[in-house]
């Protein structure tokens, strides 16, 4: 449904892109991550046409947007930080208007998206005076207009209140099981990422350096299984179990995370751990896509 | 159809946000008003009320001796009170150029912040990003500055016949205002004038970050405006018939010119590139 092969993007004396092929299947969610200036802003504007790759090319829904652009556009929702909304217009007639551009035949779809935002009381507010989260609700929901078969989502949580948030992740979902929505999405936010994305694709300035599931991901990068204890174990008496750990104090509690080699090992350690203090529980800390992030970019980044 | 939409929609969102700037507003206001209602019904007032003994009017009616033979010089020579000719020589020679301000301002103030503005305020991105080609947008742009100044100078121009023609009634008892040579001037140069200044502003706008400086460089386009003012009020260049249509035929050259060189901004990714990226 996306791809882009061997593609290449410089601004000025910066390359921002440098060779990368990637490509996300029909019905997909894919998470494409990276810190700051990494490229995931350029590759949303590559594949609807609005750069010109230096080499190599990109297509979505098998079309090319330097070629088909506006037919690739008309498929395609996208949310980034950088387009804004007319200020001196209230929310309902910033959506009239890109409904108008985007050939929206229901009249009824910019109040019904605003209200299912959580914006219907703020229908005929001058977006002027919407706050950064409010504004994210709104590019949500124009995103949404024309009921695209893609989605490019770029930081579609910064700035949203937990309940926004929560609202934003449901929609994704949805869309993507009832109506098989293509969704590319660009994010920091780790750990909502896992909730939703079938796939990650990791890419660090302009180039992609790892891509795969979460569990391939996992395979691929087992760290030191970690084992968190709530125990009484003086710090200075934990040392005599020769492996490394942490202390964190959560809730008036000393919490100790030792770092063992194996899964095997956990029981035995346990063991003498027991029989040498009072544990009152211990579980093995899962290894999220946050650990996996940092794992991947020191391995692949020099 | 969806085209037509799609433009409409853009033209009518520039339009309100005309009313929504006033640093937009207030020129639209102020200058038609001042041109077109104040400047010549005032002038017109003082010529035919206190004419016959000022010594301006003695320096105006030496103007008459500088005037082409032709209509006006015949419709001249049939008003027999040097007031009334001084009235009807102001009124439908001496303020024709003043009238080509009104497009003028307009255009540049509506133009510099439908193009510069789009920038500015960072919504121009939004717009590349939906499915209406840059040859839609350009024309939706265009549009909304075009239609409104050359409304507004028609609009005026409207106003000014009432007011001329209002104010000398007591003394002239006839309409007077306007003589044909408007129709040349309000139909093809005013409009063609409006064009120019508008594709003037695209070319300032693609270089500016604010509207503000689009505004202020935009500006520039009253320097040629000026010179002819100057020419008509010393008597070396009357607005008869064949001047105004040289006039539009220059236009039509310089429009066409502007035309071919924005062509080059219709590109989707340079115009991003440039303007946004």
């Amino acid at each position: 449904m996306i791809t882009a092969s061997g593609v290449s993007k410089r601004f000025g004396a910066k390359q921002a892109i440098r060779d990368l092929s990637l490509s996300v299947g029909r019905g997909e969610v894919v998470g494409l991550l990276g810190p700051n200036g990494s490229g995931k802003t350029t590759m949303v504007r590559l594949f609807n046409g609005l750069l010109r790759p230096d080499a190599g090319g990109v297509r979505v829904d098998g079309r090319d947007p330097l070629v088909d652009g506006d037919a690739v556009r008309a498929a395609s929702g996208v949310l980034t930080e950088s387009a804004e909304f007319y200020g001196h217009l209230s929310a309902l007639d910033n959506l009239r208007f890109f409904a108008d551009l985007y050939g929206v035949s229901d009249p009824t779809r910019p109040r019904s998206l605003l209200e299912e935002v959580g914006l219907g009381d703020d229908l005929h507010r001058r977006v002027a005076t919407f706050s950064t989260g409010m504004r994210k609700r709104l590019g949500f929901a124009k995103a949404l207009l024309h009921d695209p078969r893609v989605l490019f989502l770029d930081e579609p949580t910064n700035g949203l209140d937990p309940d926004g948030t929560r609202a934003v992740l449901a929609t994704i979902r949805r869309l993507n099981r009832t109506r098989g929505t293509t969704i590319l999405i660009c994010s920091h936010l780790l750990q909502q990422l896992e909730t939703v994305c079938h796939r990650y694709l990791f890419i660090d300035a302009g180039r992609l350096i790892e891509q795969g599931t979460l569990a391939e991901l996992k395979a691929r990068y087992r760290e030191a299984v970690l084992l968190e204890v709530d125990t009484d174990l003086e710090p200075a008496a934990a040392e005599a179990h020769g492996r490394a750990f942490e202390v964190a104090q959560v809730d008036g509690r000393r919490k100790l995370t030792f770092r063992l080699d194996d899964r095997a090992e956990v029981p035995g350690f346990l063991r003498r751990l027991v029989a040498s203090a009072d544990v009152y529980g211990a579980h093995v800390v899962e290894q999220g896509l946050e650990e996996l992030y940092f794992a991947i970019r020191e391995e692949k980044v020099a | 159809m969806s085209r037509q939409r799609a433009v409409w929609a853009i033209v009518r969102k520039d339009v309100r946000a005309i009313g929504a700037n006033l640093q937009v507003l207030l020129p639209m206001l102020v200058v038609p008003v001042m041109l077109g209602v104040l400047l010549p019904g005032g002038l017109v007032w003082a010529i035919l009320r206190f004419g016959g003994s000022s010594g301006e009017l003695q320096e105006l009616l030496q103007l008459l001796e500088r005037v082409p033979a032709g209509s006006l010089s015949g419709a001249l020579s049939r008003l027999d009170d040097p007031s009334a000719q001084a009235a009807f020589l102001v009124a439908n020679y001496l303020l024709a150029p003043f009238f080509l301000l009104i497009p003028l301002m307009a255009a540049s103030t509506i133009s510099a912040d439908s193009f510069a503005g789009e920038k500015e305020r960072g919504t121009l991105e939004s717009l590349l990003f939906s499915p209406v080609s840059v040859g839609d947008l350009f024309l939706a742009k265009v549009l909304a500055s075009f239609l409104p100044a050359t409304a507004l100078a028609w609009g005026t121009f409207l106003l000014t016949a009432l007011t001329i023609n209002g104010v000398a009634w007591p003394w002239m008892g006839r309409v007077f205002f306007p003589t044909p040579n408007w129709l040349p001037l309000m139909l093809l140069v005013i409009p063609l004038l409006a064009l120019a200044t508008i594709f003037l502003n695209v070319f300032v706008s693609a270089r500016v970050a604010t509207f503000q400086a689009a505004y202020q460089l935009g500006g520039v386009v009253v320097l040629p405006v000026l010179v002819l003012v100057a020419g008509n009020v010393t008597g070396l260049l009357f607005f008869s018939t064949a001047v105004i249509s040289a006039i539009g035929a220059g236009l039509v050259m310089v429009d066409l010119v502007m035309l071919l060189l924005l062509r080059r901004y219709l590109d989707r990714a340079q115009l991003f590139e440039s303007q946004v990226g």
